[in-house]
């Protein structure tokens, strides 16, 4: 299990296998400024101090520009974590909305989601 | 009368095995052609070929296409655009899959518009016969056909006047910052040619934009069991379901898989070219767009693709 920390606060959220950032945050209790949830509008983009990613889906181009990229600007709703991270969100975007939830369900698994409720076309 | 309806949007995304399991699965369209990096989808209730196009690379709106009635219409149109001083272009039949020749408008606003009056046309899924109301095997939400869409534009009365001079278009409804129209900034409009409440409207924002492109369903609690249907799927919902002041239609907004919002909407009253055009004043622009809950959420005037 991967760590993300929040530059400058030093929150630390831990990410499951798989997981995007943006999940684990929810998951714990946080939200957080997100536009799409899809990879599409770049609304939700924060920043990497440290650490590497990659993403579960394709991201264009034209909503992470090839120089943002270079510069450490990240889209947590597709951004898996490959190791640990330090990231920073901006305007303040991060807020903890549930504090129950961040110390209940941080450490605690929960089913994966049953195979049957996928479908293809 | 000149344009018809929205014909079709042309969007990309960049996955097209995700992009193909939203738009036949969850909302119900039929695959009716693939070509390269292309997918083509129409509802069940549309008679021409296709309404959706979806192009692998990238996300965000490719075109928009909008259905003459008459052949005679493009040169008119063609015209009209280019006394507006916006650039055309013509493209010959068969260059874009099932279209005839078309008028290639790029508009005030950056955006290009397709004007077609021909298209490989069929019939609708239950025939066109002693119909049955609606296909027994729809699939999701089942959305019989496309409505209308949001686009953005940095002079939204600049493109007021364009679709008005050049499509034929009336403004149902508007907000501007005065009910003066001599002394008026416009926001946004929403504007027709047929009795359909909107078939495009304009808010003002970035040039070239898409805010989102919707499709028509019967009923409101359709759009609710949509929502449902949404939640099933993982579709993260952007507002919804609830009620526009404006058109007064009843609406769910949503994401497809690469992040173009998309909408399904019921309802709203028919417009006529001699009925009154509604006005909304800024400082009610929450409960104009969202009647229930009478604000904005943050993302619905940012979030663009």
């Amino acid at each position: 299990m991967t760590k993300v920390t929040v530059h400058p606060t030093g929150e630390v959220v831990e990410v499951r296998d798989g997981e995007t950032i943006m999940g684990a945050f929810y998951r714990t209790g946080y939200a957080m400024r997100i536009g799409c949830k899809r990879g599409g509008c770049g609304f939700c983009k924060i920043d990497v101090h440290d650490g590497a990613f990659e993403y579960e889906r394709p991201v264009s181009d034209e909503v992470v520009t090839p120089a943002e990229a270079a510069d450490g600007v990240c889209l947590p709703c597709r951004a898996v974590p490959t190791g640990d991270m330090v990231v920073e969100f901006r305007e303040n975007s991060l807020r903890l909305v549930n504090p129950l939830m961040r110390y209940m369900l941080s450490s605690k698994e929960v089913p994966a989601r049953p195979s049957h409720l996928s479908t293809t076309v | 009368m000149a344009i018809m309806r929205m014909g079709y949007a042309h969007v990309r995304v960049t996955d097209l095995a995700e992009a193909r399991q939203h738009y036949t699965q969850t909302l119900g369209l039929n695959e009716v052609a693939a070509d390269g990096n292309k997918v083509y989808f129409k509802g069940w209730d549309e008679w021409d070929h296709h309404s959706v196009v979806l192009e692998e690379g990238g996300v965000g709106l490719v075109k928009f296409g909008f259905k003459a009635q008459y052949e005679d219409d493009l040169a008119d149109i063609e015209k009209k655009a280019q006394a507006f001083g916006a650039t055309t272009e013509r493209i010959s039949k068969g260059e874009e899959l099932e279209v005839g020749e078309i008028l290639r408008i790029h508009t005030p606003s950056n955006h290009i518009f397709d004007v077609y009056h021909e298209m490989t046309s069929g019939q609708v899924d239950v025939g066109n016969v002693n119909p049955e109301a609606f296909p027994r095997d729809l699939r999701g939400v089942g959305a019989p056909a496309l409505d209308h869409a949001l686009i953005t534009a940095e002079d939204a009365g600049l493109m007021e006047r364009f679709l008005h001079e050049c499509f034929g278009y009336w403004t149902a409804e508007k907000v501007a910052t005065s009910l003066d129209p001599a002394d008026q900034h416009t926001i946004a409009v929403w504007m027709t040619a047929t009795t359909q409440i909107h078939q495009l409207a304009v808010l003002e924002g970035p040039q070239s934009k898409l805010h989102h492109f919707a499709f028509r369903l019967e009923e409101g609690w359709e759009v609710n069991r949509a929502a449902d249907l949404f939640a099933m799927d993982d579709v993260p919902i952007d507002v919804g379901p609830t009620r526009h002041g404006i058109t007064r239609g009843k609406t769910v907004y949503f994401f497809d898989p690469a992040g173009n919002r998309n909408e399904v909407f019921a309802g709203g009253y028919l417009s006529f070219p001699d009925r009154p055009m509604v006005t909304w004043t800024p400082d009610v622009l929450g409960k104009a767009i969202f009647y229930h809950a009478r604000e904005l959420n943050e993302r619905f005037t940012t979030v663009l693709t």
